[in-house]
């Protein structure tokens, strides 16, 4: 046994340069805690990978609860994702963590903070090119995710880009109509976002309530 | 009557004190791997800074005047205030014999204030697709291919600015202020130096859109093989309003700088060194006066004093061997460890393996070991040799 735990601990070192993609990690975590969470007195970054976490099979999971396939050569099973754990002493307050989404001149950064039941309490872009960034930027258009969770987002297609005509997500509105690619993207960071940290943070509560229904 | 050998009797004298020579066998072996891997390191760290050097594609880089200051002036000015070259440069460049060929480049950025928090600066390099992918023959696509037209509305992505930017061939890409639209045509694989985090675009084609029609930020080299490189850049240096870095005093000051790190590992090696020795004496005599007696009744059956001499020079040859063995074996398997520690360590590392164990290497450091091992048993052996039979017999049960 404990063979093969310092076989794993050499294997594992010797293998984080062969970690190809890049996650999304907070510019200054630091501040975007305490600006997010002003409450909170310290936080735990977690790292995990679909690959890490269940491989091929959750890759399947994850893609049939999006309804999307991941795209691309970036969008894969081996990026690993830095999810901020949130405190307030020892207690746990909230959660932070963003994702990297296609957009249609670059890469858009979605960050999420939400509370412990997986409710969004904010929402707001790391990174965005667009000529019409700051429409998509202005706080009005990141307040619209407020209070919304991943079963809001259980009848939205990233796909088609269809959502329940009388469910939340329909009601979002873009801001900048010429930049309609930019905004399904951030629907589908959203989506997927939330999935992710259903599965590597919230122990796949929203999974349970999707089966059952 | 079975015949013991010298080989058995040492074998079996270590074996009876497990622990201790295990732990002998272990500070043996650590020097050894801090040896070797150190030695390793040494061929490794200019062995990759030539080659990260070589895949500049040139050895002579022609800047303008005032250029050391320039990613200042990107991060504070948005490019405003870079120095040029006039395009002409490149023929006076030319005209020199030394020279194989050249490839002008301008780079230029812009202040994109939606990126990030307080904006961001986003760079271009403007090449020429005439001669640049020729000097840069190694850089290999993971997507497309190189641009033709000089002044097409295309880019070439390396690979970490792709991933930054989820971007393959066919997607557009926006150049902020400006909104101009350009379109992927190539994306590099990882290269591990910066050409990946650089986005490519023809050069004819920024110089019209920024402004900037005949004026060049930088021109690269190729120098002849067998040319006076040292030559060519003095006369370089008499060309106006440019000033010459050279590829070799490039590599001359990062060896400079990483020399301190050396001798400072050097140090750690020596001392890791003289304990093992330190460690091998002290286990080999605690050995020999624990064994009086027994030396005392072989010698009165008859050892000789080279006899015993050489059995203890045996134990200790026999420890420095596994010990040796054990420190290669830990060098070589664990080189890509030390690879990520001293890349944590360095401010700068080149790419490419920073450890390079050759079989030349582990014979160096095998007979460094066995040579301190054979040094470190002189003594204990001596004691031995000199001891008096009956007054190591009498003295049983002092």
């Amino acid at each position: 046994m404990r063979k093969r735990l310092v076989l794993v601990m050499l294997l594992a070192v010797a293998a984080l340069p062969l970690l190809a993609a890049v996650g999304c990690e907070l510019n200054d975590p630091d501040r975007d805690v305490k600006r997010l969470f002003p409450q909170s007195t310290g936080y735990r970054t977690i790292y995990a990978s679909i690959l890490g976490r269940g491989g091929a099979a959750l890759l399947q999971r994850v893609e049939q609860r999006l309804g999307d396939r991941f795209k691309g050569l970036f969008e894969t099973a081996d990026v690993p994702y830095t999810l901020y754990h949130i405190f307030k002493g020892q207690e746990t307050i909230g959660y932070i963590h963003g994702v990297n989404q296609k957009g249609r001149y670059g890469g858009i950064q979605a960050v999420l903070a939400l509370d412990v039941d997986g409710r969004i309490l904010a929402f707001y872009y790391q990174r965005l090119t667009n000529s019409s960034a700051r429409l998509l930027r202005d706080p009005a258009f990141g307040a619209q995710f407020t209070g919304l969770n991943l079963r809001d987002f259980d009848a939205y297609d990233p796909a088609s880009g269809h959502a329940d005509p009388g469910g939340r997500i329909a009601a979002i509105r873009n801001p900048a109509p010429g930049a309609e690619d930019d905004f399904r993207a951030t629907l589908r960071a959203v989506k997927k976002n939330l999935i992710l940290c259903d599965e590597f943070l919230l122990g796949n509560k929203f999974l349970e309530r999707e089966k059952s229904q | 009557m079975k015949k013991i050998s010298i080989y058995q009797i040492a074998a079996k004298n270590l074996l009876r004190k497990r622990t201790r020579s295990a732990l002998t066998l272990v500070g043996i072996g650590l020097s050894a791997w801090v040896l070797a891997s150190l030695l390793g390191f040494n061929r490794g760290y200019d062995s990759a800074l030539k080659k990260d050097i070589d895949n500049m594609g040139f050895q002579v880089l022609l800047t303008a005047k005032g250029c050391p200051y320039e990613a200042a002036t990107l991060m504070l000015k948005g490019g405003t205030g870079l120095r040029y070259m006039d395009e002409t440069v490149v023929a006076d460049i030319l005209s020199q014999s030394e020279v194989e060929s050249v490839t002008p480049m301008l780079m230029q950025a812009v202040f994109d204030p939606e990126r990030g928090d307080s904006g961001a600066i986003d760079a271009y390099l403007g090449i020429d697709p005439a001669t640049y992918p020729q000097m840069k023959s190694f850089l290999k696509f993971k997507q497309g291919g190189w641009f033709k037209d000089p002044d097409a509305h295309v880019a070439v992505l390396g690979y970490e600015a792709a991933e930054l930017e989820q971007r393959e061939v066919g997607d557009k890409l926006l150049i902020p202020d400006k909104n101009i639209e350009l379109t992927v045509v190539g994306i590099l694989e990882r290269s591990g130096t910066q050409d990946d985090g650089t986005i490519f675009v023809p050069i004819r084609m920024l110089q019209k859109e920024f402004g900037q029609q005949g004026k060049l930020t930088a021109v690269g080299i190729k120098v002849e093989r067998k040319a006076d490189t040292a030559a060519l850049e003095n006369r370089l240096y008499e060309l106006p309003d440019v000033q010459v870095v050279s590829m070799a005093q490039v590599k001359n000051t990062i060896m400079s700088l990483v020399a301190t790190a050396k001798v400072m590992v050097l140090s750690i090696a020596v001392i890791a060194i003289l304990i093992s020795m330190l460690g091998v004496i002290n286990t080999i005599l605690m050995s020999v006066l624990e064994r009086t007696q027994e030396i005392g009744i072989m010698k009165s059956m008859g050892a000789m004093p080279a006899d015993v001499f050489r059995m203890i020079w045996t134990e200790t040859i026999i420890l420095c061997l596994l010990g040796g063995t054990l420190g290669l074996a830990m060098a070589f398997s664990l080189a890509k460890v030390t690879d990520l520690l001293i890349r944590r360590l360095l401010p700068y590392t080149p790419t490419g393996s920073l450890i390079l164990i050759s079989p030349g290497l582990m014979i160096t450091t095998f007979t460094v070991v066995l040579g301190i091992g054979l040094i470190s048993g002189v003594y204990p052996a001596w004691r031995a040799a000199r001891v008096r039979p009956l007054e190591s017999i009498r003295s049983e049960g002092d």
